[in-house]
């Protein structure tokens, strides 16, 4: 039935064709085919649905560049006669594609390669003659360059999906949208206006490295009409172009109005350049990125703040240019935004030791940012483990040592109660330990902690909590609830001030170097204070300050004062300190500013000679710390105790004789 | 022989627990201070004892102060007569000739013992500087060390607690030499338990030269 149809139609387009009138110039070839395809409406229809025309207009294929030739020499083997039969066309692309290897039979494929561009698209092989050319109605190349418009040229290849990849092996698309560039700012300019090294017959190849250099040389071309005396009259903006190129804001060819309507939200409006990846460059040459992203805030604590609630000094009409020396500058300055709200955990920070190390240069000393970090501002987390994570990303060994104590058992039990660092140490009021009463953390939460001593630690008749208190002032907490090794710390103090002295003003009142202080005291460069050495400098300091050393038990290495010992397996013994054969290590430490104190290895015999006593007039532990000499001097009293009655017997027993005399003489 | 009421009975009651209190104090002083050589008891119970003791002994000298104070016989009995040093020095050196040479020749104790003059003059200065100052100093700087916390201020006083503690391990050496030669002395009477037996009597006997 179906061949019935066909051979129908062919006999009605043969009478039809009669009908049409044929162009003269064409050759018969070509007037045998246009009976049939010079009807209008003749179409095939695909399997994919799409339609292809099969009409050719005779008079337009008599003007175009083959409209001598027959319709053979391209469609080889196809005359009248010898017409296929319908054939199958999978798709319009497919068809082309098979097709387009006819028109190598005339253009040679050399000739084709010889304009590099050209060359490099006919070589790619992803786009097919006649989707540039046309396929009936091709007119000449040289007429057709001579009437295009410089846009029309340069996107009859441009529209195309064609791309070219980096060294960097990077994709960067050559792809040009036309209905965008006409939407821009710059939509009626001609293409050549800015790409002004390109023309007609001027086609150059960059060859960049990667899309970074590339971008960086479109620069070039903003900048020869917006020039930077332009730019500078938007500080903002000129400093941001001096560390981010045009096209990261303004895109390449649909280049957006350059003015972000200051009616948007506030928020939206900074975030129209701070979404971007721009970055700021600090004077000693370190780059901060001022990137802020959206998510980030409204995942923060400060998802309802405004941008300028803390960036006060900006506003849609105000962007301050600021100029900080490094990104810990910067850092450190940032903590008068926190200062506008945040005053009472400021002013606690201000006191630690963390603002007193970054104060000092120490560069990895946290400030509000490192914790809370810049637009995420989080609350720390209630989890009790993970907050502690926050203090062991810097503290690794103290996290390792709390992970053996009973306070780890705790959190990991869930128990509510659980402490973590912040529970001793502070959060924000973080005190180098030896200031911080580290015993006073752990009565936060041991709130009972000296009724609870009281019950067995007393002295009779009287049982009185001051008794704990003297065990509390002189050892820490750690001394009895901890299985490490202990010591006793000598801290050097101005006793009227009841104030430690500083290194910097030990260095001040002996004279010296600050540096210089570790051979001052240790004169043989042992490594170890000797008694000697000890007095020595004690005596330098005493004839300029009030210095006198305060004491205290802890433990030797102060980390291991983490490891705290479940009640049961703390210490209990009151002979484990108070006992001359203690062989507790001894310390003498210089407080310092900002940091953690200096410490030095003393020959702990120091502690029981007489020269302890106008030097270490404060601390005393029964036994321990005894002085020696007394001991001497106990034993020398007993036997001339002794001495006396023996002496005094032995005179009379020798006198004896004279007494009898005496008597019997009377 | 002549009996004379030297010792009433709250001397003699405060005497007695003063002696076995400083005995055990000046033992058990020593068990705390040579914890790690010697065993006669725990460092506990050494610190538990002392600490009882010390307040027994505190309460225990106000039965002699009170006592004296009351009847009056402090000032005669303890205060050397300052107002007759010449006197006085003579005297001391007389005791002290008979004590050192004296009692070998056998010549009689310069010194005859009254209810209001108990004391030779020897006697007379070393108990007034024991009962009024050594023994008080004793008592407070005790009471420090029993709770540094407490008495914190009172060990600033003494010019922190390291003088303190010297002070109080250093009457415990003289206290521990004196009371070795206090024994020896208190059997120089007339015979060797004369002294001993008035202390517990009260009546010292004393021979009366014929």
């Amino acid at each position: 039935m179906r061949a019935i149809v066909i051979v129908g139609l062919i006999i009605v387009c043969f009478l039809i064709s009669y009908l049409v009138p044929l162009e003269q110039a064409v050759s018969d070839d070509t007037k045998a085919c246009l009976r049939c395809h010079g009807i209008s409406t003749l179409h095939k229809k695909l399997d994919t649905g799409e339609s292809i025309s099969l009409f050719i207009d005779g008079k337009k294929f008599e003007k175009s560049a083959h409209g001598a030739l027959d319709c053979s020499s391209c469609h080889p083997g196809i005359n009248l006669r010898n017409h296929p039969k319908p054939r199958k066309i999978t798709s319009k692309k497919d068809y082309i594609k098979e097709f387009s290897p006819n028109c190598l039979n005339c253009h040679p494929k050399n000739a084709l390669m010889k304009p590099a561009v050209h060359g490099e698209i006919v070589k790619k092989g992803e786009i097919y003659c006649s989707q540039c050319h046309g396929s009936h109605y091709i007119s000449s190349m040289k007429e057709w360059k001579n009437k295009a418009n410089f846009t029309e040229y340069c996107m009859s290849c441009h529209k195309f999906d064609i791309s070219k990849t980096l060294p960097s092996k990077e994709k960067l698309s050559l792809k040009v949208n036309e209905q965008e560039i006409k939407k821009s700012v710059h939509g009626k300019f001609q293409c050549l206006v800015c790409h002004d090294d390109f023309s007609k017959v001027k086609h150059p190849v960059y060859n960049f490295k990667d899309k970074k250099q590339y971008r960086a040389e479109m620069n070039k071309i903003c900048t020869k009409c917006h020039t930077d005396k332009e730019l500078q009259k938007n500080p903002a903006h000129y400093a941001l172009s001096k560390t981010a190129t045009c096209i990261e804001c303004h895109g390449y060819h649909g280049v957006k109005p350059a003015k972000v309507a200051k009616s948007m939200p506030e928020n939206q409006y900074c975030l129209s350049c701070h979404s971007r990846p721009i970055s700021k460059k600090m004077k000693n040459g370190e780059t901060l990125s001022v990137q802020v992203k959206e998510s980030d805030i409204l995942n923060s604590a400060h998802k309802k703040l405004k941008c300028t609630e803390c960036h006060k000094e900006f506003s849609t009409t105000q962007h301050p240019i600021r100029v900080f020396e490094s990104i810990a500058d910067y850092r450190a300055k940032a903590k008068d935004i926190c200062n506008n709200c945040h005053q009472d955990a400021v002013k606690k920070y201000d006191k630690s030791i963390h603002a007193e190390a970054l104060k000092k240069g120490n560069q990895k000393s946290p400030e509000c940012l490192k914790c809370h970090d810049y637009h995420k501002v989080t609350f720390i987390t209630k989890d009790k483990r993970a907050s502690s994570e926050l203090c062991i990303k810097c503290h690794a060994d103290s996290g390792k040592a709390f992970k053996d104590s009973v306070h780890q058992q705790a959190i990991e039990q869930g128990k509510q109660n659980a402490p973590n660092c912040a529970s001793c140490h502070n959060s924000h009021d973080v005190l180098p330990t030896n200031i911080a009463k580290l015993g006073d953390s752990c009565a936060k939460c041991h709130k009972d902690v000296k009724t609870s001593h009281n019950k067995w630690l007393w002295n009779p008749p009287v049982r009185l909590t001051s008794f704990v208190d003297v065990h509390f002032n002189s050892a820490s907490c750690a001394s009895c609830h901890t299985k490490v090794e202990k010591a006793i710390l000598l801290t050097l103090v101005d006793r009227a001030k009841s104030k430690p002295i500083k290194e910097d003003e030990v260095a001040k009142a002996l004279n010296i170097d600050a540096k210089t202080l570790k051979g001052k005291i240790d004169q043989n460069g042992d490594g170890k204070v000797q008694e000697q050495e000890l007095w020595q400098f004690m005596s330098s300091m005493k004839s300029k300050t009030n210095a006198n050393l305060a004491g205290r038990i802890d433990v030797l290495n102060p980390n291991d004062a983490h490891k705290i010992e479940p009640k049961n397996k703390s210490i209990k013994d009151c002979a484990y300190c108070h006992n001359p054969k203690a062989s507790f290590k001894a310390k003498l430490e210089v407080n310092k500013e900002g940091d953690k104190p200096i410490k030095f290895e003393v020959d702990s015999k120091a502690l029981n000679a007489a020269y302890a006593i106008p030097n270490i007039k404060d601390f005393y532990v029964l036994g321990l710390t005894k002085i020696k000499i007394l001991d001497i001097l106990f034993f020398i009293a007993l036997l001339g105790g002794i001495a006396v009655p023996v002496g005094h017997i032995t005179l009379r027993i020798l006198t004896a004789p004279i007494r009898r005399k005496r008597r019997e003489g009377k | 022989m002549k009996k004379v009421y030297l010792h009433p009975l709250p001397i003699r009651i405060w005497h007695w627990i003063n002696a076995i209190g400083f005995i055990i104090l000046i033992l058990t002083g020593a068990q705390i201070r040579f914890v790690d050589s010697m065993g006669l008891m725990s460092f506990e119970t050494a610190v538990d004892i002392h600490s009882w003791l010390g307040f027994i002994l505190l309460a225990n000298y106000f039965i002699w102060l009170l006592y004296y104070l009351f009847t009056g016989k402090l000032f005669k009995i303890y205060i050397p007569p300052f107002w007759r040093p010449v006197e006085f020095i003579k005297n001391s050196i007389r005791q002290a000739k008979y004590y050192g040479y004296g009692i070998m020749v056998g010549d009689k104790n310069p010194h005859h013992p009254t209810p209001d003059s108990k004391f030779n003059p020897m006697q007379q200065i070393s108990y007034l500087m024991i009962m009024a100052l050594l023994i008080p100093i004793q008592i407070v700087t005790g009471l420090i060390l029993w709770d540094p916390h407490l008495f914190s201020s009172l060990a600033k006083l003494f010019g922190g607690i390291q003088i303190v503690s010297l002070i109080h391990t250093g009457l415990w050496i003289f206290f521990s030499a004196f009371i070795i030669v206090h024994f020896y002395l208190a059997t120089l009477g007339h015979t060797p338990m004369a002294h001993i037996k008035a202390m517990f009597t009260g009546y010292e006997e004393e021979h009366e030269e014929h």
